[in-house]
This record gives structure tokens, C-alpha cells and sequence, in this order.
């Protein structure tokens, strides 16, 4: 390969992408990094800077703290239900012999949903009036009518059903993608030395399928981390901010109010080295995980 | 699901094959089936697969059909909510309610048109970049792919802020283009289809080079043809997500002419709690708008599994 013109059309098929990314992704993130040490604001003119005021601030802000707590309370009730619920499927389905294809289309439906337009329906479905859906449902229980997403108790979990709604559907196609890949070769061997059922999905299937638990356990907890639309739709943020996540924190801090941009930056700052942690985190051990089974095998 | 599966991911085993030993349809071999144990286990373990599935299958589909059934019931309040499965009443007035009150014709053009400019930017961009990454040798390479993927880590409230100043200073703040440009490229895209075309063989490359083709040839005759499955499943993706795009939307969408459908739905609800909300508007407006995204998952459901697989997601 001649170096330089190698070189040139590298540069001539890169370029677009990076250019892209560049302006609207990289770019941003650097400037965002500075902002993050400004006291900025959306409609100001003139701003200073103010060094490392503004992580000071936030980690004595109490408004931030009920929002990590939302948050961390958000993903434990959103991620591991989602998750082993999202596995069960896809073990089930893979086993189901007739109708697999309108199973599947089911279980496809709630990726594909427009997430604002379900945040709508679900929201009228948890309506406070007694004769609401869920009002309803727990009313055959002989439960008395909730105020679901008025009462500081249960508007965070019903915000978070609905994300669990939908990331259960996503980690049912990833988990129904990594049941495939496992050969049928791995199942007849298991089934000759008598290996099957229980004993089967404990020794073969999950320990095959950790590389996807890794990769699926690690992005929808980052996704969960971002969850915005749900919060803004349903219950922006209340009430009496019970379920405002940072990401709507942010939001509110940046975009309403007095417009804080400088210290909404540095939030979103902070939320980054979080997340590419994780990234990293899971990107490690997947690494690991990898390596030991070249190693076995 | 049949054999169109397969096709994008040559790693993967063929997801048609039967799976389920003890499924009805797929004969055991007999020396299994000889050492099987009592009939009774495998019928309950069955039974319960079963009423998961069919409670995960009303899980995942009540709230489309709750929508329907609101939409298409008659108009209804807080005041006096109605719960039964059955409406009293079929009609569908709620619909031309909902298309004149939330101006959902421009909404919809405007979302799908938006949707399809960003696609098409979105491939002109990744798909070039994924060629020169999956195909090309190049000194930094590992470390621009690096580049390309930390990208996916940032947030998009991170970069709302500056990338609404540069919005602005193009003079593209409230303007279509302004939906479309931020979103010009998507290295989740560029990941995808990289990792499908690493899978194509090193000798049909070699073939081309002997033939004389050029990179832009060898890109546009030999590359995009191999790898349209995956192209057809990432642009599934990207289509879906640009049209349930929210927050840009949000910040950048101010005058009512160009909101996109979620944004025109949410402003509609905003708008009618004021009032006291008509739910069947509500529900109808919410259906129309998940129209386009609906029929895009009918026609290409099965490009969704298969780009999973394809990034390698699975095993």
C-alpha cells in the first residue's frame, strides 16, 4: 500500500464522519467542559469564570442529591427487572415451536413505540380518578384509588414502569439475538451427557449469554441514567421534585428558570465521568470475560 | 421468523433453526428421548413458558390497545373516566379533533421529512467512514474508532448548549434545518456497520484491487452492495430514533409550524390540561403520531433483531 495516497483516501472517507462529530458532538463536549466552570447563563451577555465554583455547588446542592437518589432508585427499578424479565422472554420465546414470529412482534412492539405518545396513554392509564385503568385494577383487589402520579410515593415507580416497559422489550431482542449465536452443537453435547432443564440454563445458556448480560446490563443502565422524555412527559420532575432524575435536573437548572448554563454543564459533566466509567467498566469486563474463555478454550 | 434473519449476520447461527428440544414439532433423537425424564415435568415447565410468554405478550401490547380502544371510544374526562375494555360507543370523530387541535398533518410531514433528511446525511457520513475503518490500514486507526466510539457515551443534554449557539449563529434556530443538522452523523452507525463490514472476505477486496476498481468504486459496487442488510437495519434504527427525537425538538422547534410529532402531541397535552383534557383527543392524537414509526417496524421488524446481532451484541 502506497503510504501518502492510502493516506489521502482514508482522510477523504473519514472526513464527513469526523466532521459531524467533530461540530456536533466532540466540539460540544469540550466547550461544555468550559462552560461547566463559568457562571454562564442561556439569556446573559457577559459571564466569568469561576473556576471549580460550580462543583462545589454541587456537591452541596440538596436539589441534586434527591435527584441522584431518584435516579439510583429509577435504575434499580428499572434495569434489573427489565433485565431478567427481558432474559425469561427470550428463553421462552426461543423455545416456543408455533407462532414464533407474532411472539416475537409483540415482544418487538414497545421498542419501536414512540416514547412521548406512550408517556400520553400511559399517563391517562394511571390517572388518579377512580375509574382510571389502574385505579381499576387494584380496585378488584379491594386497593383504594391511588393518585399515582400526584402522590410523591408512586410517581417515580409508574414513570419508571414505563421505562421498564420499554427496556424489557429491548433487552428481549438483544438476549434473543445472543440465544442464536449459540451454536446447536453447545445444546446436542449438553443433551448427551444428560445435561438439560434447569441444570442446562444454569451451566450452559447463561454462562454463554454472560458476554450479552454484560453488554446489555451496561447500556441500558446508561440509557436509564438519561431518561428524560418519561419524566418531562408524565410528571415533569413532581411533585415536589419526587421524580425529577438529573438528566431532568439539568434540564431544568439550563433550560427554565434562571437558565444556569454554566452550572447545568457542570451537572452534565459530572453525569459523564459516571457514564464513561461504566462504559469503561463494562467494556473491561467484558474484555476479561473474553480473554478467560480464549485462555479455557 | 424466517431465513431473512440470517442474512445480516454471517456469525450467527440461523435463528429459524428449531430451537426447543422438547418443542412438539422438533423430534429428539431417540438415544435422548430414551433418557427423558417423567412426562409430567417437561408439560408444567411448558405450561409455565407458555403463561409467561402470554402475560409478557399483554404486558407489551395493552398499551397500544388501550390507545385504540381511548381513540376510538367517545370523547371522556377526568371528570368521568371510562375503564371497560368494551367503549360504549364506536366513532371516530376524536381523530379529526386531534388532527385540527394539535395541526398534526404539518407535524407528521415534518417529522418523517426530517427523519429521511437525517438519514440520509447519517449514511453519507457513516457509511464512508465504516468502510475506511473495517477495510482500510492506516496508522491511528484503533485510536480514531476509539474517538468514534466515546462519542456514544455523551449525553445529548451535554451538548444541547453549544450546539444551540452554533444552531443559532448559522442562522438555522427554529428551522427544519436546524432538526436535521446536529444529527448529520451517528457513530452508533458507523460501529454497526463497521462491524458487518469486517465480516466481508479480504479476498474479494484483493479481487477488486486486481480488477483496477478505486476506492469510491470499489465503495459504491462491491461494499454497499455486501453490506445492504446491515444498511437496511441501521437505517431502520436511525429512522426511529430520529422520529421519536425529543429533547432537540424541545429546544430548538419554537414556533408551532415545525414541531415534530411528539412535540406537537406533548404540546397538545400541555395545552388541554388548561381545559380539562379530552383523553380520546389525547389517544388519537398519540396513535396518529405513532403511525409512521409503527409502519416502519411492520414492514421492518425483523431488521431490528438482525442489526443487534450484527453489532455483535449477541455472544
Amino acid at each position: 500500500m502506497g503510504g501518502s495516497r492510502v493516506g489521502w483516501r482514508v482522510g477523504a472517507l473519514l472526513s464527513p464522519a469526523f466532521v459531524g462529530l467533530g461540530v456536533f458532538v466532540i466540539g460540544p463536549a469540550l466547550v461544555s467542559a468550559l462552560i461547566a466552570g463559568t457562571d454562564k447563563t442561556l439569556t446573559g451577555p457577559s459571564f466569568d469564570w469561576v473556576g471549580t465554583a460550580n462543583a462545589r455547588t454541587a456537591f452541596s446542592d440538596a436539589d441534586l442529591a434527591g435527584a441522584v437518589r431518584n435516579t439510583l432508585v429509577y435504575c434499580l427499578i428499572t434495569v434489573i427487572p427489565a433485565v431478567a424479565i427481558g432474559l425469561a422472554l427470550a428463553l421462552a420465546a426461543e423455545r416456543v415451536a408455533h407462532g414464533r414470529a407474532l411472539v416475537r412482534f409483540a415482544l418487538f412492539l414497545p421498542v419501536s413505540a414512540n416514547i412521548v405518545a406512550m408517556a400520553v396513554v400511559f399517563a391517562y392509564m394511571f390517572d388518579s380518578s377512580p375509574d382510571g385503568f389502574a385505579n381499576t385494577v387494584v380496585g378488584l383487589f379491594g386497593v383504594a384509588p391511588v393518585d399515582w402520579l400526584g402522590d410523591t410515593s408512586t410517581a417515580l415507580p409508574v414513570v419508571a414502569l414505563v421505562g421498564a416497559w420499554r427496556l424489557t422489550s429491548f433487552v428481549f431482542i438483544v438476549y434473543l439475538a445472543g440465544l442464536t449465536a449459540i451454536p446447536r452443537s453447545v445444546y446436542e453435547a449438553a443433551d448427551v451427557d444428560g445435561i438439560r432443564g434447569l441444570a442446562r440454563l444454569r451451566h450452559i445458556t447463561l454462562p454463554l449469554l454472560a458476554p450479552t448480560t454484560i453488554f446489555v446490563g451496561v447500556f441500558v443502565t446508561i440509557l436509564t441514567l438519561q431518561t428524560f422524555e418519561t419524566v418531562a412527559v408524565l410528571t415533569k420532575g413532581g411533585p415536589l421534585d419526587s421524580s425529577t432524575t438529573i438528566i431532568y435536573y439539568i434540564y431544568e437548572v439550563g433550560f427554565t428558570g434562571s437558565f444556569r448554563i454554566g452550572y447545568a454543564s457542570m451537572i452534565a459533566l459530572l453525569l459523564l465521568v459516571v457514564i464513561v466509567a461504566l462504559g469503561a467498566g463494562g467494556a473491561l469486563l467484558g474484555r476479561r470475560l473474553r480473554r478467560a474463555r480464549e485462555a479455557a478454550a | 421468523m424466517s431465513a431473512g434473519t440470517s442474512s445480516n449476520a454471517p456469525a450467527a447461527a440461523d435463528p429459524s433453526a428449531p430451537a426447543g428440544h422438547r418443542g412438539p414439532s422438533t423430534p429428539t433423537p431417540t438415544a435422548v428421548r430414551s433418557r427423558r425424564r417423567l412426562p409430567g415435568a417437561g408439560t408444567l415447565a411448558r405450561l409455565a413458558l407458555l403463561a409467561l410468554l402470554a402475560v409478557g405478550i399483554v404486558a407489551a401490547v395493552l398499551p397500544f390497545v388501550w390507545m385504540l380502544r381511548t381513540a376510538i371510544g367517545p370523547s371522556q374526562t377526568a371528570l368521568a373516566l371510562d375503564s371497560n375494555p368494551i367503549p360504549s360507543r364506536v366513532q371516530f370523530d376524536s381523530f379529526d379533533q386531534a388532527w385540527h387541535a394539535g395541526d398534526l398533518g404539518p407535524a407528521l410531514l415534518t417529522g418523517v421529512g426530517v427523519s429521511l433528511a437525517i438519514l440520509a446525511l447519517q449514511l453519507a457520513t457513516a457509511v464512508p467512514a465504516a468502510y475506511a475503518f473495517a477495510c482500510m490500514r492506516f496508522r491511528g486507526r484503533t485510536a480514531l474508532f476509539a474517538v468514534v466510539l466515546a462519542t456514544l457515551l455523551v449525553p445529548a443534554q451535554v451538548t444541547a448548549v453549544p450546539n444551540y449557539v452554533t444552531i443559532s449563529a448559522l442562522g438555522f434556530a427554529d428551522t427544519r434545518v436546524g432538526l436535521v443538522l446536529p444529527f448529520m452523523t451517528h457513530a452508533g452507525m458507523i460501529f454497526m456497520l463497521r462491524q458487518y463490514m469486517s465480516t466481508i472476505p479480504a479476498a474479494v477486496l484483493d479481487a477488486a484491487r486486481m480488477d483496477g476498481l478505486g476506492t469510491w468504486r470499489t465503495l459504491r459496487s462491491i461494499i454497499v452492495p455486501l453490506a445492504a442488510p446491515a444498511i437496511a437495519s441501521v437505517s431502520v434504527f436511525s429512522f426511529l430514533l430520529s422520529y421519536n427525537e425529543y429533547l432537540w425538538p424541545l429546544l430548538v422547534a419554537r414556533s408551532p409550524g415545525i414541531a415534530t410529532p411528539p412535540l406537537a402531541l406533548a404540546r397538545l397535552m400541555t395545552d388541554s390540561s388548561s381545559v380539562i383534557p379530552d383523553f380520546a383527543e389525547l389517544a388519537a392524537a398519540a396513535l396518529i403520531i405513532s403511525l409512521p414509526s409503527l409502519a416502519v417496524f411492520v414492514v421492518a421488524q425483523r431488521r431490528l433483531a438482525a442489526g443487534i446481532t450484527g453489532t455483535g451484541a449477541g455472544a
